[in-house]
């Protein structure tokens, strides 16, 4: 049997709009902007009507069903019910989109703002790029020395950091969910695989307040470490973050 | 969006799957304790302590404590009450699906099966326990949920007081005693009403067998021990398991996509109590709050964890209604009050906090107590004492360790009630004031930052000592007017209009071509 061409095209926007709600709302679970759906729907539509549209027989064929229902006597009923219902449908969208939106208005972010070249640490002006981890050295040199201060780094995170970013590093932990932003997960290979042991040291040390603007420094419940750790510790709690997700920081030499 | 109820439809419907996967009966399987061993020191030891006393270092943060498995006792059970040691499916599921409302998360995403078992062998040698439990639950013949069965359960858990004893009238777990568990630790019934904080779940079999077996090392005592003043029936049992579980205040739990506080405008008067049934026209918007550990003197284990909040205004006024569940009534100078309390008694208390200004762009102040650039507003409340009355006050911020208290109430008045384990409050103040310049002006259909702050006064909660929540929004909702429905009314009209003169001329010009 041959499906209509106007049924043709109506099927085709309807799989393409669920194929997106299908791909990004549920497979990738990012669930995708209203308003970008909107611009997708609108590109996807234009280019239907124009492959449909292609030359006069299509495009006859295509409105056939639309100008029979308009002009044949015998569709009467048919033709009524169209006339009622799509003005309705359209006052009742009209009235819904004139309803102001209560919506929480959107904070954007930045989560891994760029750092200073020099940052105030512990009463020091410090230069974050020359800044590094005094322990790293001994993952080669003292192997047994290292296993202790990551041991010691895993006493300071559980006293401290499991809170918010979990037991499991995962950014789970039994206050996450009162908090916005949510606990970085160190798990996930976007965060500190991506970043120096600096980095760390400068966003643990300083916390919340010492990040820049973009990213919202009033938001963070990161504490400021600097007041409650000494400097030893931050080192230490850097191996253990490393030592548990089993990610490498990032440093110079490797690139 | 349409795509909105798919995925939730889909996504339920995987939950659901996966817990019909990870509730099914997860069979036994030995473990190697050897094995196990080498997980435990690196996953477990931090709070269980190496000689799994439950002394590791994390422990005297932890609210409630690691368990010390020396003791071979377990919250979840199901063997019978009076079996010697817990089915080795119970320590599966604590370890694959963590404790609920404790810092013990579920492992099943790091740990393989077998790793599990293994470190269950590991576990169980620190009581030296060995073998499998005598006796099981009894569970006879599960009597579903139905409106009887509930109104059996409600009588029942009233009766005697045997369970509203400890769990409170509504079963809020407003207590009126002091609770310890085996380790001499302070230990609190639970709240029922707060199901996300039950360690196994509030599925009625759960419930059923907490009631049956009891809760080893506290004193939730087992209903099925023939020797005890308190035991019920299976069936009787099933009824109480039932109604604990209707207990469950849904429109009162945390949805982390509600974060605007939604004020409407009514005429006349603004409800001044706070049980005015106005108040129950207002929908409540819930939030977590967490203990502050981010400055000054940093407090491990506040004591409330949601506030549900409802605001009202009208053309002058504006009024939030906040409830918060507290299990006691903190009234220092009172002898009841303090038998109940840890150490020092003080005031309940409460805040709310504004900005003084709203920034054009996305600033706000610093979310604890604001900061030299940003200042903040805390409406604060406090429950009184038996000298002096409830009161309330205004503080401007500028930090954690910048705090003014204004002298008089700042114009802000409040009344506050305490019934069955829950304080509600009413806080009410004009929109506009004269000080501009120190107090945020409530304009309509602006979002206005908020955030809460509390205090329990029986958990020694003073200071820089409380519970506290993020940034979320009120909005005093602006009333549309009849513009929206004259606008859709011309539309219909006009498309309507457009539609009939088509069908007509096409008509019209069929009839001209065919005479």
């Amino acid at each position: 049997m041959k499906i209509p061409r106007l049924l043709q095209a109506v099927l085709i926007l309807a799989g393409v709009y669920f194929g997106f709600i299908v791909v990004f709302d549920v497979l990738l679970d990012a669930v995708i902007p209203s308003s970008l759906l909107a611009m997708y729907m609108f590109f996807v539509t234009a280019g239907v009507f124009m492959v449909f549209t292609y030359d006069e027989d299509q495009t006859r064929e295509l409105v056939a069903p639309i100008k029979a229902m308009v002009e044949d006597p015998s569709k009467r009923v048919w033709r009524n019910t169209v006339f009622v219902i799509v003005p309705l449908v359209v006052g009742v969208g009209t009235y819904q989109q004139m309803q102001p939106s209560f919506q929480a208005p959107v904070e954007l972010r930045t989560i891994h703002p760029a750092p200073p070249t020099t940052a105030m640490i512990y009463g020091k002006r410090v230069k974050l790029l020359e800044l590094e981890n005094p322990f790293r050295k001994l993952e080669k040199e003292d192997p047994e020395q290292f296993g202790e201060l990551v041991n010691e780094g895993a006493v300071v995170y559980i006293e401290n950091c499991q809170f918010c970013h979990g037991d499991k590093l995962d950014g789970k932990g039994p206050y996450a969910a009162g908090l916005n932003p949510t606990p970085l997960n160190f798990q996930d290979v976007g965060t500190i695989a991506q970043l120096q042991e600096s980095y760390l040291f400068w966003r643990i040390s300083t916390g919340g307040p010492g990040l820049p603007k973009e990213a919202a420094p009033w938001i963070s419940s990161m504490p400021v470490w600097q007041d409650f750790l000494e400097e030893d510790e931050i080192w230490k709690v850097i191996l253990f973050l490393y030592d548990y997700t089993g990610h490498r920081p990032r440093s110079w030499e490797h690139e | 969006m349409g795509g909105g109820l798919v995925n939730s439809i889909f996504m339920s419907a995987l939950t659901a799957g996966l817990i019909a996967l990870s509730h099914g009966p997860v069979l036994a399987k030995s473990g190697d304790a050897e094995k196990g061993e080498g997980i435990y020191q690196k996953r477990c030891l931090q709070c269980h302590g190496e000689e799994g006393d439950g002394l590791g270092p994390a422990a005297e943060r932890l609210n409630p404590p690691p368990r010390d498995f020396t003791l071979g006792l377990y919250k979840i059970q199901s063997s019978a009450f009076d079996a010697d040691l817990p089915n080795d499916e119970d320590l599966f599921r604590m370890i694959s699906d963590g404790m609920p409302g404790t810092a013990m998360p579920g492992w099943s995403d790091l740990l393989s099966e077998q790793d599990i078992w293994d470190v269950i062998a590991t576990v169980k040698a620190f009581a030296e326990l060995e073998g499998e439990p005598e006796r099981q639950v009894d569970y006879g013949t599960q009597v579903k949920s139905s409106p009887e069965s509930i109104a059996a359960g409600k009588k029942l858990f009233l009766a005697d007081d045997q369970c509203s004893e400890c769990h409170g009238v509504e079963g809020k777990g407003d207590a009126i005693k002091k609770l310890k568990n085996d380790n001499g630790e302070r230990t609190w019934p639970r709240n029922l009403t707060k199901p996300w904080t039950f360690r196994a779940s509030n599925d009625p079999k759960d419930i059923f067998t907490r009631i049956t077996v009891g809760i080893p090392t506290t004193q939730m005592p087992s209903f099925a021990d023939p020797k005890s003043k308190k035991k019920l029936s299976i069936e009787e049992r099933w009824h109480v398991a039932n109604y604990v579980a209707s207990l469950a205040k849904t429109e009162k739990t945390v949805r982390s996509d509600n974060t605007v506080i939604q004020a409407a405008r009514i005429e006349g008067e603004l409800p001044a109590s706070p049980d005015d049934p106005v108040w129950d026209s207002a929908p409540p918007s819930t939030f977590f709050m967490v203990p502050q550990i981010v400055g000054k003197e940093r407090f491990f284990k506040a004591a409330n964890d949601t506030i549900s909040v409802r605001s009202l205004y009208t053309d002058k006024m504006i009024a939030l209604h906040l409830e918060w569940d507290d299990r006691t009534k903190s009234i220092p100078g009172d002898d009841k009050a303090r038998t109940i309390a840890d150490e020092e008694l003080t005031e309940d208390a409460i805040a709310v906090q504004f900005p003084m200004k709203i920034s054009a762009g996305m600033e706000k102040p610093y979310f604890l107590m604001g900061d030299a650039a940003k200042p903040v507003n805390l409406w604060r409340w406090s429950s009184g004492t038996t000298q002096m009355p409830e009161s309330v006050s205004i503080l401007d911020a500028m930090g954690i360790n910048d705090q003014q208290a204004r002298d008089g109430d700042g114009g802000l008045s409040a009344k506050g009630a305490y019934k069955d384990g829950t304080w509600r409050v009413v806080l009410t103040r004009s929109r506009k004031t004269e000080t501009t310049d120190k107090d945020l002006q409530f304009e309509e259909g602006r979002f206005i930052p908020i955030a809460f702050f509390a205090w329990d006064g029986s958990n020694s909660e003073a200071g820089s000592r409380h519970a506290m929540s993020t940034w979320y929004w009120l909005l005093l909702k602006p009333s549309t007017g009849a513009k929206p429905m004259i606008v859709a009314i011309v539309v219909a009209l006009l498309i309507g209009g457009i539609l009939v003169w088509w069908g007509r001329s096409a008509t019209a010009r069929r009839e001209g071509m065919t005479p």
